[in-house]
């Protein structure tokens, strides 16, 4: 077996997305059908804002979500997660992480930010808060792996969510990921 | 809510049906098909104890989707679900271990067609 892909919850259930946010009924298919056609075992990531902010949350910046109670509740996440890929690393199987850019939470390359959002919501088109960075998750899930003496495995992120969306340099980017 | 293209159905479904053996029912593909999304439970070559930190997970998204009307059922069968399930008052929900993909087309279709 190639490894062992551990991917946002919404590349397998955009049902959890936030409201507007679902590109797709249920199953986001181009990444899913490389990472099968490669032989890749696919290990969903539970979303760390479905369950605490809800299904009718707002879209929000990282500043917006960076508390200590949410922080808590992605290391929680972090957590079981973290424990899955020990187990897969205490076997010798390859890991990756399919993270989602331009999340608050899941971007591994780019998350949301922007210090003066808040209050009342207006999001006009084309807004500038995408930033680089990593999302809360994904910065709690690779503290979590330090200290259990890993390492943040080679990740990417779906870009989908990026104004200059490349469905293809997506794809090659997910090739380079497992190895061309 | 300004919608989107989201289903409202959710299939929690057993790790060997997300990654079955080569040959074996392709259940993503039906669940593409038929508009349905997924959650995935722990696989079985997880220790008890990572698998029940996982499964607490499950619990408390699907229970998001519970409250919200979404329609939830099992594709499957996983130890320890109905007891995480059961802790978050979620109700029993409908359930099959597919063995052809008409079989699960059929169960997923059931009530929507």
């Amino acid at each position: 077996m190639p490894g062992v892909a551990f991917v946002a919850h919404c590349l397998l259930n955009q049902n959890a997305k936030v409201d507007g946010g679902a590109r797709t009924a249920g199953i986001y298919s181009p990444l899913v059908e490389d990472l099968r056609a490669r032989g890749w075992r696919i290990e969903q990531m539970p979303c760390p804002e479905l369950a605490f902010t809800g299904l009718h949350r707002f879209w929000a910046v990282k500043e917006q979500l960076d508390t200590p109670a949410f922080r808590r509740h992605c290391r929680r996440i972090a957590r079981a997660v973290a424990s899955a890929m020990e187990v897969h690393a205490e076997r010798g199987d390859d890991l990756v992480l399919v993270g989602l850019e331009g999340s608050p939470s899941m971007g591994v390359c780019v998350t949301s930010s922007d210090p003066e959002i808040g209050g009342r919501p207006t999001w006009p088109d084309g807004g500038t808060e995408l930033a680089a960075g990593k999302g809360i998750y994904i910065e709690e899930l690779e503290a979590e792996l330090r200290e259990r003496g890993f390492s943040l495995p080679p990740a990417m992120g779906v870009s989908h969510q990026l104004p200059d969306h490349d469905p293809a340099a997506e794809r090659a980017t997910l090739a380079e990921l497992l190895g061309g | 809510m300004e919608g989107d293209a989201r289903c409202f159905c959710v299939a929690l479904v057993t790790s060997s049906l997300v990654n079955p053996p080569v040959g074996g029912l392709d259940a993503l593909a039906v669940l593409q098909e038929k508009d349905w999304g997924v959650v995935q439970l722990p696989a079985s070559d997880y220790p008890d104890d990572v698998a029940a930190l996982l499964l607490e997970e499950v619990a408390e998204q699907t229970e998001e989707f519970a409250r919200n009307g979404y329609r939830l059922a099992i594709l499957g069968a996983r130890a320890g679900l109905a007891e995480a399930l059961e802790s978050r008052g979620i109700p029993p929900l409908p359930q099959l271990d597919p063995s052809t993909d008409d079989e699960l087309r059929e169960f997923l279709a059931d009530g929507r067609e």
